[in-house]
């Protein structure tokens, strides 16, 4: 299940240059390249002649030139030369996808380019915000990218996935939780209090005794996860809203469906605190990093069993909650994208 | 302190819902009013056992959430 009418991450900014290349997105093969200028653009990675990937071929000048025969696309996607003949044909051309550049990512429009409206984008300011500190990074994922977000909203599986980094045990049995639903965002807000800072945090937030810790989880349809973490010393006012003394950090997601077994999973690790040190954003971002690892193979595992049996019976418990919210909103809104596709095939 | 979760729904004009409560001894606690004696005899409510006035909202929330 994919939604369309909507922006994906499709590359990070220092992927794409003027080597093309080939990325599939919601089964789409997609070919990125920029232009002489540095334009971002991205075409249906297939030549309108014989089907071989554009990614194969190379740029002439703003051209993207077929390896096969050599015909070759403006930056619309319409065919403009074809060697050896003056006539074009006026269905020789390439779909075009709409591409933004914003927060050093690479945003792609998978739907109705008619809808592509930039103001959509999920806001991820951290990543090139002077006030913070970020790394971000991407991992090939062999797995439905819905498990990802269940993954992201049920933070239990930090006490049984990461105990050597992100987790403990307090995570799983101390802590207070309360989901918001609105018709499109789940809000999971979780607080630990006056519990033992779990490895991460006393490596880059040097906490000697009990934190009062946080997990605020912001998902936005179709695969957001902004992560608002942190802790200060217990009792120094952090559920009140004062923070000090301690850390606060940005963990962001966005999850890009390759195929239905198969995601692309970009993330970054964001800081408040020193954000200058460079040294300390790699620290940080190498704790997540371990972590996250820790979680693909969870989510690779996971897709093998559903290989093995698909669509098993599942039990949930109470902390599925944010994930169950989650799953409803994306069901209700494939299920309002398919019936307005119908209904405009129907006209 | 024991493992618990607070579902709260909001509509399209961001107004929340009273608070659901899903427990860890598998109870669902609804956030709500209790009925007093006087409104049991003024609306021809039950005279004993628990009851509570719940905003419509609520009846939403979990008709979409649970």
């Amino acid at each position: 299940m994919f939604l369309r009418n909507y922006w994906y991450v499709a590359a990070t900014d220092s992927e794409i240059g003027r080597k093309p290349f080939a990325r599939t997105i919601l089964g789409e093969p997609i070919v990125l390249f920029r232009t002489e200028g540095g334009a971002p653009v991205a075409f249906e990675d297939r030549c309108a002649h014989r089907h071989l990937p554009l990614s194969m071929g190379k740029l002439v000048g703003d051209r993207l030139q077929c390896h096969y025969h050599g015909l070759q696309y403006d930056r619309t996607g319409r065919c403009v030369r074809i060697p050896g003949q003056d006539q074009i044909p006026p269905d020789a051309k390439v779909k075009a996808y709409p591409v933004v550049e914003r927060y050093h990512w690479l945003w792609i429009w998978m739907g109705d380019p008619a809808l592509a409206d930039p103001a959509r984008i999920t806001d991820f300011h951290w990543l090139d915000d002077a006030d913070w500190g970020a790394k971000s990074s991407y991992l090939y994922v062999k797995s439905n990218w819905q498990l990802i977000v269940d993954n992201l909203l049920d933070l239990t599986h930090l006490a049984f996935v990461h105990e050597s980094t992100i987790g403990n045990a307090a995570l799983a049995e101390h802590a207070t939780v309360k989901v918001t639903r609105a018709p499109n965002n789940v809000v999971v807000t979780r607080w630990i209090i006056d519990q033992p800072a779990p490895p991460t945090f006393v490596k880059v937030g040097g906490f000697t005794s009990n934190v009062d810790r946080w997990q605020i989880i912001d998902f936005t349809p179709p695969a957001f996860l902004r992560l608002d973490v942190g802790a200060t010393p217990t009792g120094t006012g952090a559920p009140q809203g004062k923070r000090v003394g301690g850390i606060t950090m940005r963990n962001l997601n966005a999850i890009t469906p390759e195929t239905e077994k198969t995601a692309h999973y970009f993330w970054a690790q964001a800081h408040d605190f020193d954000v200058k040190n460079a040294g300390l954003t790699q620290k940080i971002f190498e704790q997540i990093e371990t972590a996250f690892h820790e979680d693909v193979a969870v989510f690779t595992a996971q897709q093998r069993s559903l290989d093995a049996i698909p669509n098993p019976p599942q039990v949930d418990i109470n902390a599925d909650t944010g994930v169950i919210q989650a799953r409803r909103i994306l069901d209700r809104l494939h299920t309002q994208e398919q019936a307005a596709l119908h209904a405009t095939a129907a006209e | 302190m024991k493992f618990r979760v607070e579902l709260v729904w909001k509509d399209d004009e961001d107004n929340a819902a009273e608070s659901i409560y899903l427990t860890s001894d598998g109870r669902v606690i609804l956030q709500g009013a209790t009925v007093s004696p006087a409104d049991r005899q003024a609306l021809a409510l039950p005279l004993d056992g628990d009851l509570i006035s719940v905003d419509k909202r609520l009846i939403r929330a979990i008709k979409d959430m649970l």
